[in-house]
């Protein structure tokens, strides 16, 4: 009897202590799911419904293509004007505002430049862009597109950043690791990351 | 009585009859050939040397000498080698790919030609399968030319392989005279009978643009007026931005709601204008040009990539952007997004695969313009 308890009171203590191994897996994987990361600033005083008026300036490319930056300014452009939530202006009158503006990096400008700009071309906000990451990936035999970009947008009256966020879409996931398949087009994940901004934009 | 090995291996060849006769039905539809029918017309036309947009060497006068013949042969009289040759030194045109208001008025008044049949040459490969992208435009002579007829073909050799390949074109200079043969006949058809319009098939929903911008200010019953500058080219094809330029005039020219200038004209308008444009025109440079060639709407865009491939294995693919400035609202009326890959939507034997990035082009442009005429609002799918 005694032995049966004395096993029993060692089984009950191994099944505890692997009850607590177990949960002190399983906790920090389900607090680290509750935790809330953002890339995301919005300036809580920006009445953003007052912007009728948009001009995007030419993105900075900070990969090896030369084109991506354009691209990549071109889909955003689109997209943003066929939401109807504001009037993007044509690139060519972005082009005549900064070469009027004297600005030396358009890609950047100062707060300054951001002021005197808007007050020749007439917008409401200015929004610049960097693309970080465009183009093929690779690990092992996998291989997807991949795109990471951010974006701010600046207010003309002071010339402050009111809106920043980034997003970075494709890349390889477990089914191409597994599987293969290279991933999405590059216009279709272009495209993905430039709609998950203006969702930001506009929530 | 039947016995069930013979019952199935009966079945075997019937499906596999089935799937082979499939199989030669994929491919474009591109290369359907009109028939040219010779006929007396008393309208002299200048036949302008052909305009390289291959980005490569191509038999220039080969395809030239093709098309006066065939024009020859269908009784049309064709402005003589010599007294070109003599206008064109004495007026000094070197730019083949349009005309001028002077150079047309001048062509008319000097030749007594009616109209100058202008022909650009985007595609010509001889690799098996061969290729071929070729555009033709009459344009009238006189105080205001305007274009009076485009139509182009882009053919490949394996658009149409049929039963065990029996419809396969290894020939190049077999596709030039169907291309030929095409171009001519739809311009004998115009001038016999003054058809301007083919009724045209509806471009399939693949082909559509990716996201557009539609502004209410489009009224689908107005005839606009548009001048089609060249796009910024972005991509790795020389010529791409010309190219796509062609294949606008020619796709918009198609809807009756729009007259699209001579893009020797607008060429001509941006440089008395001295209209330098560093990414796209501007609001003011807009305002000028339109005023100046009484149109209504200003179109451009960029293209990002055109691309064709040699031989038989690969994919057509184009990549481009289009943006419409209205005149009296300065405002950008129409933009859009569209890519395609020439297997898009392709997942059987073929079927419905685009071998030219010429014929994708094509479908894509044609389907901006329904869009623009349908008078539906813009359209994204905003979920990421």
């Amino acid at each position: 009897m005694d032995l049966e308890k004395k096993g029993g009171g060692i089984m009950i203590g191994k099944e505890i202590s692997i009850r607590i191994i177990i949960a002190g897996f399983l906790i920090p994987i389900f607090l680290a799911a509750c935790a809330t990361t953002t890339d995301t600033y919005r300036d809580e005083k920006m009445d953003f419904g007052s912007i009728q008026t948009i001009a995007v300036m030419p993105f900075m490319s900070l990969t090896r293509d030369n084109v991506a930056a354009d691209r990549v300014r071109d889909v955003f452009m689109n997209n943003l004007l066929s939401t109807e939530a504001a009037y993007v202006i044509p690139v060519g009158e972005v082009a005549r505002g900064v070469s009027r503006a004297e600005i030396g990096n358009p890609a950047a400008p100062s707060p300054e430049e951001v002021i005197k700009l808007a007050g020749l071309i007439k917008v409401q906000a200015v929004i610049t862009g960097a693309v970080r990451e465009y183009g093929e990936v690779r690990s092992g035999a996998a291989s997807a597109n991949v795109i990471s970009l951010s974006v701010q947008m600046f207010e003309t009256q002071t010339g402050k950043v009111v809106w920043s966020a980034s997003s970075t879409k494709g890349g390889i996931s477990v089914w191409d690791r597994l599987f293969g398949g290279g991933g999405q087009p590059m216009d279709k994940v272009t495209e993905k990351a430039v709609n998950d901004l203006i969702n930001k934009l506009l929530k | 009585m039947i016995s069930l090995t013979n019952y199935l291996s009966r079945n075997f060849v019937l499906i596999v009859a089935g799937l082979l006769l499939f199989g030669g039905c994929g491919g474009s539809k591109e290369s359907a050939r009109r028939e040219f029918h010779p006929r007396e017309t008393k309208f002299p036309i200048a036949v302008f040397p052909i305009e390289n947009l291959t980005g490569t060497a191509a038999p220039l006068e080969e395809v030239r000498k093709s098309l006066i013949l065939q024009l020859n042969a269908g009784g049309f009289q064709v402005l003589e080698e010599e007294v070109l040759a003599r206008f064109m030194a004495r007026n000094r045109v070197r730019f083949i790919g349009g005309i001028d208001s002077e150079t047309a008025q001048a062509l008319k008044k000097e030749t007594g030609a009616e109209g100058v049949l202008i022909t650009s040459l985007e595609l010509y490969s001889e690799a098996n399968p061969p290729k071929i992208g070729l555009t033709s435009r009459l344009v009238s002579t006189g105080e205001n030319p305007s274009i009076l007829w485009i139509d182009g073909v882009g053919l490949a050799g394996d658009d149409s392989p049929g039963f065990l390949g029996l419809g396969l074109v290894e020939d190049p200079k077999d596709l030039l005279k169907r291309a030929i043969e095409s171009i001519t006949g739809g311009l004998g058809k115009y001038l016999s009978a003054g058809e301007e319009r083919e009724d045209i098939k509806k471009a399939r929903r693949k082909f559509q643009p990716k996201s557009f911008y539609r502004s209410e200010v489009i009224v689908p019953e107005k005839k606009y007026t548009i001048a089609i500058i060249p796009f910024f080219n972005r991509s790795d094809r020389k010529y791409a931005g010309e190219i796509m330029t062609l294949h606008f005039v020619k796709e918009m020219k198609k809807f009756s709601e729009f007259e699209i200038i001579e893009l020797g004209v607008v060429r001509k308008q941006l440089l008395t204008l001295r209209v330098v444009m560093e990414e796209g025109i501007s609001i003011a440079q807009t305002e000028a040009l339109l005023s100046t060639l009484f149109a209504d709407l200003v179109l451009t865009g960029r293209v990002m990539d055109y691309q064709d491939y040699q031989g038989t294995y690969g994919t057509p693919k184009v990549d481009f952007s289009a943006q419409l400035i209205e005149r009296k609202s300065r405002m950008v009326i129409w933009s859009s997004i569209s890519y395609n890959r020439g297997d898009d939507g392709v997942f059987f034997f073929d079927r419905g695969r685009v071998n030219t990035a010429y014929a994708m082009t094509s479908q894509m442009i044609q389907s901006i313009g329904e869009k623009l005429l349908k008078g539906k609002k813009s359209e994204k799918p905003l979920s990421p």
